[in-house]
């Protein structure tokens, strides 16, 4: 909050003629390098220097205005760096999409046969959509029940033990569980549960639902403890016991937030690709018969991390790589959003109660 | 805290003994489960079920005993052997419950022993648990909340004492690539049975009603949480088991104090005694290196702008849509951008500033959405104690806000990197490649050079190997691969990323305490 408010054209006419050209040179020197970074790139060291002069210049002459345009200008790039995402993915899937049309989500087979160009989708949705509820039917329900103990049920001393404890096993990188997975689960599940192939979508389903596990739990439990204390405390003066007052008042109260939880994990299992990688077994086809959770597919993620060997210098099959992308990042995006459209509703429901 | 649990005037008053079953049983139905569990997990861990076939003898008897003894203690509280606060009907939800386990087990049952194909066993498991909804919902409650898991405990015990399912015991259901076999079977039910004879006993060891049922609850989701940090920590445990040995391998206190260990500082390759992953070890330094480099200014920057001199308007909306879906992007998906926008652009090969570029991408939204957290948590008093005494927004925050956002700030970064560091799946696409036999130099590659851009740096122009690219290579290498080099690079791997996140978490516990106070 400034004392003053001005318009900008007024603001700048007070500026001195030095501080206009700085500023100037600057704004020309950070379009200039976004150009030629995107068409030569080796040029774009001259607008860098330039425009690394104009900050020194500025921030020498008046720090608090170069300061306000460099933030700006962060701020900017950060946008700017998802639209770049968004359109150099669809840019480079766009060649599968025209050639395989809708084909390329519900074609039939062979499904994917980089030789004759062809490329479908359909198994590796499928996969991804099995792996996805096998995980979230794990992650879901144990999540919340842990967040619903760690906020509600522990004693205090156990709780800043547990709650440490799941954040940091949150951080186990997905590389290793991939390795233990492949080491351990695949060859235990052919061994003691007979499952043909090494590598099924249920072994790899149940460990993306413990990696999923972690983020549920954490962003569960914000949303539990964020239910206000007096909800709970009128309860109590009615006699609820402590689980009634938990079944009853504080889960629905922090529905959205749990809602939300479960959606992040869910976000979370769609974009989890090297544990997948290194279990699964790369068959292009649908399981026979389709609800065989034991069957052994891919996934979008696996494909892509997969394929990409065998993807350089073919530039349908880089494409057709690209527009499996495209699908995932789409997917994410809506339940991201959708995510974060349940808690500001949350947020903005109890804010006004407080 | 509710007071209801103390309405009694004095301790004993009309239970007798029967309470101290009801634990018993509990006792011994958590047991059958962590046993079970144990079990299980030697499954796992060990390549043999030799304790199987006693140990069936052991669940059987005890999961015999906890039936026959809920079921006393359903029918004891029923006839008033004791005081309870029961309902009168046990209600919908608990008979539903008893429903679909009649249905399953009934199904399972038919078509198991029938031996036809086909749906022949839906009617009449359909029927059973059609009935056993009505018959358990309209019972009393001491008698519906009980006897139905007592009944399942009974089966299970007699099950596992007539030798029904041993260790070569083995059916497959149709159309699904796998078999349950004895040795899966037996832990398995041992668990199932186990926990639910304990939670109809915990219900009774209470007196049923409100009480019971929140007891009941609570072990439930205290079993849960006990799974949670159990597998977790088991998992953290089992790697270190596998891994420190040759993580450790000729690891000597070394002249002086210092410490010696050759897995870290060794490279790859013929000639080296012990091979180790020094290059691998530095190429995710730099990685992450460049990736602060690259995240911090920007991230701090925009949380500055978005919490300081932005008003909310569209353009903040856009900016939280924006972070928003950078924070959610999946890693693969950085990496096909990196591939797309940044390789062609940084000499057409895997390179380091590709990879460090990727990562700082990754990490962005990490540093922006905790850098405004922090920075939103420092009081508005602050700011108008500054302003008051003249001073400009920008001294403001450079002055007051940003040292006092600063410990959020830094432990925002450090859980990022935590993050970062173990990241594969864009390194794959844009950064990964070279051998493990040599680590970049960096520093001593810069040169200048006569042609635009005037600085080059053919180091970090280079493909590089990381930590998890390593664990990654040793999976793909397949046959040629050593197993235990893989185990030990995890092992590294995550004693680094455990530190970062616990010490992440350690100074936002440290910080929160000082400003709690």
């Amino acid at each position: 909050m400034s004392i003053t408010t001005r318009t900008s054209f007024s603001a700048l006419r007070e500026r001195a003629l030095d501080e206009l050209v700085v500023g100037a040179v600057g704004a020309v020197a950070v379009a200039a390098f976004a150009v030629l970074f995107f068409a030569a790139p080796r040029y774009a060291v001259f607008p860098a220097v330039t425009l690394a002069l104009a900050v020194g210049y500025g921030w020498v002459r008046d720090q608090a205005v170069t300061a306000r345009a460099l933030t700006l200008l962060a701020t900017v790039s950060t946008v700017l760096i998802l639209g770049l995402i968004t359109v150099y993915l669809l840019v480079k899937a766009l060649p599968t999409f025209q050639r395989m049309g809708l084909g390329l989500l519900v074609g039939g087979a062979p499904y994917w046969d980089p030789g004759s160009d062809v490329y479908v989708l359909g198994p590796m949705i499928w996969g991804t959509l099995v792996t996805t509820l096998i995980a979230t039917a794990i992650a879901g329900p144990l999540g919340v029940a842990g967040a619903i103990f760690i906020a509600e049920i522990a004693p205090g001393r156990v709780r800043d033990v547990v709650k440490p404890a799941v954040e940091m096993l949150a951080g186990i990188p997905s590389i290793v569980y991939g390795f233990i997975g492949f080491n351990l689960i695949n060859p235990a599940m052919m061994d003691y549960l007979e499952v043909s192939t090494l590598g099924s979508l249920f072994g790899v389903g149940v460990v993306i639902g413990v990696m999923a596990l972690p983020t549920v739990v954490s962003v569960a439990e914000d949303a539990v403890t964020s239910v206000p204390a007096e909800l709970q405390d009128s309860a109590l003066a009615l006699g609820a016991t402590d689980w009634q007052t938990i079944r009853n008042v504080v889960v629905p109260a922090s529905f959205s937030g749990l809602s939300a939880a479960v959606l992040l994990g869910v976000g979370r299992a769609i974009g989890e690709t090297m544990a997948a990688t290194v279990m699964l077994g790369h068959v292009k086809e649908f399981p026979e018969p389709f609800y065989n959770v034991f069957g052994n597919t891919e996934t979008l993620t696996t494909l892509i991390a997969s394929q990409y060997g065998s993807a350089t210098g073919d530039a349908s099959f880089t494409s057709a790589l690209f527009a499996a992308g495209v699908v995932l990042f789409v997917t994410v995006l809506v339940l991201s959003v959708a995510s974060w459209r349940i808690e500001r509703r949350m947020r903005a429901r109890f804010g006004g109660e407080q | 805290m509710s007071d209801a649990y103390d309405r009694r005037l004095h301790r004993g008053d009309g239970r007798g003994g029967w309470p101290s079953l009801a634990y018993a049983v509990v006792g011994v139905g958590l047991l059958s489960a962590l046993f079970g569990a144990v079990t299980l997990l030697d499954w796992l861990t060990l390549s043999s079920g030799v304790g199987g076939v006693e140990m069936t003898t052991l669940y059987g008897a005890g999961l015999t005993v906890a039936g026959v003894a809920t079921v006393a203690l359903g029918f004891a509280a029923w006839m008033g052997a004791y005081e309870t606060d029961a309902r009168e009907r046990t209600g919908i939800g608990e008979g539903a419950l008893a429903g679909l386990a009649a249905f399953v087990v009934v199904g399972l049952v038919v078509s198991q022993s029938l031996g036809a194909g086909g749906a022949v066993w839906f009617l009449p498991a359909l029927l059973v648990g059609a009935a056993t909804v009505f018959l358990v919902g309209l019972a009393p409650e001491e008698l519906g909340a009980t006897l139905p898991w007592a009944a399942l405990a009974l089966v299970a015990g007699l099950a596992f004492l007539t030798g029904t399912f041993s260790v070569g015991w083995s059916w497959s259901p149709e159309g699904f690539g796998f078999a349950f076999t004895g040795i899966v079977v037996v832990p398995g039910l041992a668990i199932l049975t186990g926990v639910l004879v304990a939670w109809a006993a915990a219900k009774a060891a209470q007196g049923f009603g409100a009480r019971g049922r929140q007891a009941a609850a609570y072990l439930l989701i205290g079993a849960n949480a006990f799974l949670m940090i159990g597998l977790l920590l088991a998992l953290v445990v089992f790697i270190a088991l596998r891994g420190a040995p040759t993580a450790l391998e000729g690891a000597h206190l070394g002249p002086g104090l210092s410490v010696q260990i050759p897995f870290v500082t060794n490279g790859g390759g013929l000639g080296v005694e012990i091979e180790g992953v020094y290059p691998a070890i530095v190429g995710t330094f730099w990685l992450v290196f460049g990736a602060l480099l690259f995240a911090v200014p920007l991230g701090v920057g925009a949380a500055v702008y978005l919490s300081e001199y932005a008003t909310r308007g569209r353009f903040t909306t856009v900016v939280d849509v924006a972070t928003d879906g950078l924070w959610s992007t999946p890693s693969i998906v950085y990496g096909l951008f990196g591939y797309a926008f940044l390789v062609p652009r940084l000499g057409n090969h895997s390179s380091i500033v590709a990879g460090m570029l990727v990562l700082g991408f990754m990490l962005l939204p990490l540093v922006l959405i905790t850098s405004r957290e922090a920075i939103g948590s420092v009081p508005e008093a602050y700011r108008d104690a500054s302003v008051a005494l003249g001073v400009n927004r920008w001294q403001t925050v450079r002055s007051v806000v940003l040292p006092a956002a600063l410990p959020g700030i830094i432990t925002g970064v450090i859980l990022g990197v935590g993050r970062i560091a173990g990241e594969t799946a864009p390194l794959i696409l844009v950064a990964a490649g070279g051998l493990n036999g040599r680590a970049v130099h960096v520093l001593r590659s810069f040169r200048f050079t006569g042609t635009p851009p005037y600085v080059a740096n053919d180091a970090l122009l280079s493909a590089t190997n990381a930590l998890p690219y390593q664990v990654y290579a040793v999976l793909e290498a397949g046959v040629g691969g050593s197993e235990a080099f893989g185990w030990g690079t995890a092992f590294v791997l995550l004693v680094l990323v455990l530190c970062f996140y616990g010490v992440g978490i350690g100074t936002r516990l440290y910080f929160r305490g000082k400003l709690e106070r």
